[in-house]
């Protein structure tokens, strides 16, 4: 089974704009402004939705589809937000605590019909949604049975929207996982950039695997506990990858990627999680102040290191190779570092494979986040090389 | 491209993505925010008080296999004073402020950086145009975020180390 670029390309373009609908529909409801962050689409298996969703207690409400798209969809709130969203539901409406449980799943209905208008059109044939349901669930859990079934044997396709109030202390995710083989179906065409179903997952596991790497060269060269906390392939909207990162301040390293595929790869710790990082590289108690050249040597050489990590399996697997450039160190918003990376492959892409790794360090004192965008023709012309395997 | 209508919700506030735009005839407060390489244009037309906002991502649409015209600058300031225009702007009252256009990263490949040649084509469209450019803050090595009051026809340019100006 192969997957045409271009067609999940459009399937995230809906689901974007399905989520903008989504978005208004809630605002309207509510008076509050809502921004869509970001809505990616990724192949998942079973580790990675236990590691998205593993500690955490959602309220959600979930719907079915049938017809044109078969599958599921839930709108999640973590708890606390579910709680947030019944006040502000309370005071638009005046009901009671009872009221505005159900008004919730009534506005999940009406978000994820939103979300689903214009699906239909896309594929020509109806889509109808069974009646919504509330739910309440810690870690996975609050997705589907069939969706966490499938997750294990072949992997399922994971849409995600991430909402977030503009004033108030309000963000969620609207899920939507299609039924596996219908969707792969929907994804095969004829022409344009098609890369075999299973080689995605294949490099999956790589991306993974160099995630692991990069983060025990970060332990042998500070001797802190390192742990991959999530790793995963998403195809994005470029354009909205910037905005996943955030505006927040970041220091790091940006490396270009030579060879097949090319692409550009960047390591970026926030600013507590450097300063700690590069004084354990350094002999006895040395530390600065604030980011200066101390920091900025130890984390272009740890970059360096951790970059031949993470891509060292690539080459190997591909049977290509590729190399990459010496480290370009910055400091600055994660946004603004990401909008000349975004700028570069958007010369000849829309969207992008993005894999995000990202590494506990010391516990949970520090993190590093892994960012690797593979240019997406170059890589799904290496993996659809690759000899058939098992 | 994500179109904004001006009466959709009851907001003061709204935030611009990249490729995305927005055009307003209220105090509706305009921002955006991680212009790197990217380019942040502002157009106003105090007579009529219309304003929009752009956030353009790369010099012209051949370079692209996409068509967003909000997302190059060739096509975007094109789309930016139609829609100004349609809303009640003068092209002769409008006045343009550019933010941003910095080089983030010493890339190995291709000549002139991203945010250079974002600030001379815009440059030299707004000059086309007749759009006087009132106010700058472009180039350097380091990322901006913008807002725009109507109210006070001011563009207000924060960095990452917290340091603010207006034009």
């Amino acid at each position: 089974m192969k997957v045409d670029i271009r067609e999940l390309g459009q399937f995230n373009h809906l689901a974007s704009q399905g989520a903008e609908r989504a978005a208004r529909s809630l605002s309207q409801l509510t008076g509050v402004a809502m921004d869509v962050e970001v809505t990616d689409v990724s192949l998942v298996t079973e580790n990675v939705l236990a590691e998205t969703f593993t500690g955490k207690s959602f309220v959600g409400v979930e719907l079915g589809l049938e017809g044109g798209l078969e599958g599921e969809t839930v709108l999640a709130f973590e708890r606390e937000r579910a709680l947030m969203l019944q006040d502000l539901l309370l005071k638009a409406t005046g009901s009671s605590d009872e009221l505005a449980q159900s008004s919730v799943t009534e506005l999940g209905n009406i978000m994820i019909g939103g979300f689903i208008d214009g699906w239909a059109n896309h594929l020509g044939e109806a889509i109808n949604m069974t009646p919504p349901k509330y739910t309440e669930a810690v870690g996975p859990r609050i997705l589907p049975d069939q969706a966490i079934e499938a997750a294990k044997n072949h992997g399922v396709f994971l849409f995600e929207s991430k909402l977030k109030a503009m004033d108030v202390d309000l963000d969620f995710s609207i899920y939507m996982l299609p039924e596996y083989r219908q969707f792969v179906e929907l994804l095969s065409g004829n022409e344009g950039n098609q890369i075999p179903v299973n080689r995605l997952s294949a490099f999956e596991d790589l991306a993974k695997e160099g995630a692991g790497n990069a983060a025990g060269q970060i332990g042998m060269m500070t001797g802190l506990d390192t742990d991959v906390d999530v790793s995963r392939l998403r195809f994005v909207p470029l354009k909205g990858v910037p905005r996943q990162v955030g505006d927040d301040r970041y220091v790091g390293v940006v490396f270009e990627l030579k060879g097949l595929p090319s692409g550009y790869l960047v390591v970026l710790f926030d600013e507590e999680s450097a300063k700690t990082v590069a004084s354990s590289m350094m002999p006895g108690d040395t530390s600065e102040e604030e980011i200066g050249t101390m920091t900025e040597g130890a984390i272009k050489e740890l970059g360096n290191i951790m970059t031949s990590g993470f891509i060292d399996g690539w080459a190997n697997v591909l049977g290509t190779s590729i190399e990459h450039t010496p480290p370009n160190f910055v400091h600055d918003m994660g946004s603004a570092i990401m909008s000349p990376v975004v700028g570069k492959l958007g010369t000849q892409q829309e969207y992008a494979f993005v894999i995000d790794s990202t590494i506990e360090i010391d516990g949970r004192q520090g993190r590093c986040d892994i960012y690797a965008l593979p240019n997406e023709r170059e890589l799904a012309r290496a993996l659809s090389a690759l000899p058939a395997r098992g | 491209m994500k179109r904004f209508d001006t009466d959709d919700q009851p907001v003061d506030r709204r935030k611009i993505g990249i490729a995305e735009y927005a055009v307003v005839t209220d105090e509706t407060v305009l921002i955006t925010s991680g212009l790197g390489s990217c380019l942040g244009i502002v157009l106003y037309d105090p007579r009529n008080t219309v304003s929009g906002l752009i956030h353009v991502m790369l010099p012209t649409v051949d370079q692209a296999r996409d068509s967003t015209p909000a997302k190059f600058v060739d096509t975007g300031i094109p789309l930016l004073v139609d829609e100004m225009e349609a809303a009640g702007a003068d092209r002769d009252a409008m006045e343009a402020r550019i933010v941003g256009g910095s080089e983030m990263i010493q890339f190995t490949s291709g000549g002139d950086s991203i945010g250079s040649r974002n600030i001379a084509l815009a440059e030299q469209l707004l000059d086309e145009y007749g759009i006087e450019i009132v106010g700058s803050d472009i180039g350097g090595g380091h990322g901006r975020s913008i807002r725009f009051d109507p109210a006070a026809g001011a563009l207000t340019i924060r960095t990452a180390d917290e340091e603010t100006r207006t034009i």
